[in-house]
């Protein structure tokens, strides 16, 4: 897709993503201070009105970039300004690409998701929101087709969460519950799966 | 244990608001947020500014070096807490004169992680940073691990020679340069005689029994690398001092500057104590203090004890140790 398309389809996801809010609240609230929802509400929002100011040949990098700013002013957190990091790192993969695929997407989601290793100092397997990333880049990275890819993505990051789900938390405020972390889903990893799942459906909305 | 405090929970706020109320021709508050202080003629165009920031716990380190020829900013965390990436990042933002920012502040993961991604924040502002880290304790690594080492109170020197340098329109590369120049001749290491009382447990943050001291302290009321006898103020110095000497490389006709820093419960003529046998140590291996700074400059909360850290100088370090300088707790010139 390009720029239009990419800023109108960011946005249709995001309005989509905001439903999930009281969800990854009351999930983050089990694991950790409950701020994820309104981090991802807030974000969101943010990101809509800003994109919402772009003209319409803005490059994809810079799309990406405003995103980043945008979610990252919004409802400053850690996880603010991890998710920004994130998305600061992509954007820097589409740098001169004027028309975002399969590969672009790929690219995208493999920084962000070294982005997110280096910066919050973590691993897959952590039980984090980097195990959903990872997990969408690997997919991203063995398809061509967009339908499979998105289907691939979807699926990887559906199976990510429930693999958080017996894992023990061992970054961020969730690490402190220890054991009693083992059992529930991991909120990061589930935002990026609803978002995901919002991707999706924002395109199918549209056709 | 008894403390002046009222609500544990308010300390850092309170004690925050009291530095501003009393030097208000100095710092000011650029936000909504208290954790966030700045020069009160913050951000000086054109002017690279520096954003430190660290736990509380250790007046004058780390709010007290914000002023003229020092750091621009702090962001403040609770006590022997990281700030915030976005406390960090706001300071970053008051500070920004159009030349950058340089982020320099102790070695500790938190503080890391923190600054790190206040880092991201700032490129998204087209705000360039370059980031330097205190590692001065040589205590807590070997020297092989140098880059390993937690920065304690020789990071003074750091603040003076990157703020004199910023004061006199350096480039933020050259800033950084000189700020990790500094970092690299530095050394420092510390005994302890009583732990540090947090503010909101009211326990000792060890025992340590009569006779005895902590050898390698930091400055967070831990204890050393090891515990032994209690010595002698001459013995102390003696051991300290060689152990800075071996790790720096100094040899006769060295010049440096020598910093002896209380932990915030020893008296000053202790510390002047030490300070006598130092300057002895170093006078007799032909070794030339070319400055001294004698005084709390990074404390632990009441710890009892003392650290000595020594730069080694050039003309370059000294010629910026002397520029002029001015903030609540530290003035020079």
């Amino acid at each position: 897709m390009e720029s239009k398309e990419l800023n109108d389809h960011i946005r249709r996801s995001l309005t989509i993503l905001i439903e999930s809010a009281d969800e990854l609240r009351d999930l983050d609230q089990a694991l950790g201070d409950g701020d994820l929802g309104i981090t991802i509400s807030a974000g969101s929002k943010a990101v809509i009105e800003a994109l919402e100011e772009l003209p319409d040949d803005t490059a994809p990098t810079e799309i990406a970039r405003t995103c980043a700013k945008a979610f990252a002013n919004a409802n400053p957190s850690t996880m603010a300004a991890l998710v920004a990091g994130a998305l600061l790192s992509g954007s820097r993969t589409w740098e001169g690409e004027s028309t975002i695929g399969v590969a672009e997407a790929a690219r995208f989601t493999r920084a962000a998701a070294d982005s997110i290793a280096q910066r919050g100092k973590t691993q897959v397997g952590d039980k984090t929101i980097l195990d959903g990333i990872s997990a969408a880049s690997d997919a991203l990275e063995s398809v061509t087709d967009p339908g499979e890819a998105l289907e691939a993505t979807k699926s990887a990051a559906e199976k990510a969460v429930q693999e958080t789900t017996s894992l023990q938390s061992r970054r961020g405020r969730a690490s402190w519950l220890q054991e009693r972390s083992i059992g529930l889903a991991d909120p990061g990893a589930t935002a990026f799966q609803r978002f995901v799942e919002a991707w999706a459906a924002a395109g199918v909305a549209k056709n | 244990m008894k403390k002046i405090i009222n609500d544990p929970e308010n300390f850092v706020d309170e004690f925050v608001e009291g530095i501003l109320l009393a030097h208000p021709d100095l710092v000011k508050t650029p936000g909504d947020d208290p954790r966030v202080l700045v020069r009160a003629d913050a951000p000086v165009k054109g002017h690279v500014g520096i954003v430190t920031g660290g736990g509380s716990g250790h007046l004058p380190l780390f709010k007290g070096y914000v002023g003229q020829g020092l750091c621009s900013g702090v962001a403040i965390g609770n006590v022997f807490s990281s700030p915030s990436s976005e406390q960090i990042f706001q300071a970053t933002k008051a500070v920004d004169g159009g030349a950058g920012v340089l982020y320099l502040y102790g070695n500790y993961g938190g503080d890391v992680f923190n600054f790190d991604l206040s880092v991201d924040l700032a490129e998204l502002e087209d705000i360039d940073t370059k980031t330097v880290l205190g590692r001065d304790d040589v205590a807590s690594q070997p020297k092989e691990r140098k880059l390993d080492r937690r920065g304690v109170a020789g990071i003074l020197f750091a603040f003076k020679a990157a703020g004199a340098a910023a004061e006199r329109g350096d480039s933020l590369d050259q800033v950084a340069a000189i700020a990790e120049d500094v970092v690299e001749h530095t050394a420092t290491i510390g005994i302890g005689l009583a732990p540090t009382i947090l503010p909101t447990t009211g326990k000792p943050s060890f025992e340590l029994p009569d006779g005895e001291m902590e050898i390698g302290i930091g400055i967070h009321g831990e204890p050393g690398t090891k515990r032994g006898a209690l010595e002698s103020a001459d013995e102390i110095a003696e051991h300290l001092s060689s152990a800075l000497i071996e790790d720096l490389g100094l040899s006769k006709g060295s010049r440096v500057a020598v910093l002896v820093n209380g932990m915030g419960a020893t008296p000053l003529e202790e510390l002047y104590v030490l300070y006598r046998k130092t300057h002895q140590v170093l006078a007799e291996q032909g070794i030339d203090i070319v400055k001294n700074y004698v005084g709390e400059y990074a404390t632990s909360l009441e710890m009892a004890g003392a650290s000595i850290s020594i730069l080694d100088l050039n003309d370059d370090r000294l010629e910026l140790l002397n520029a002029p300088a001015e903030s609540p707790f530290f003035r020079e010139g």
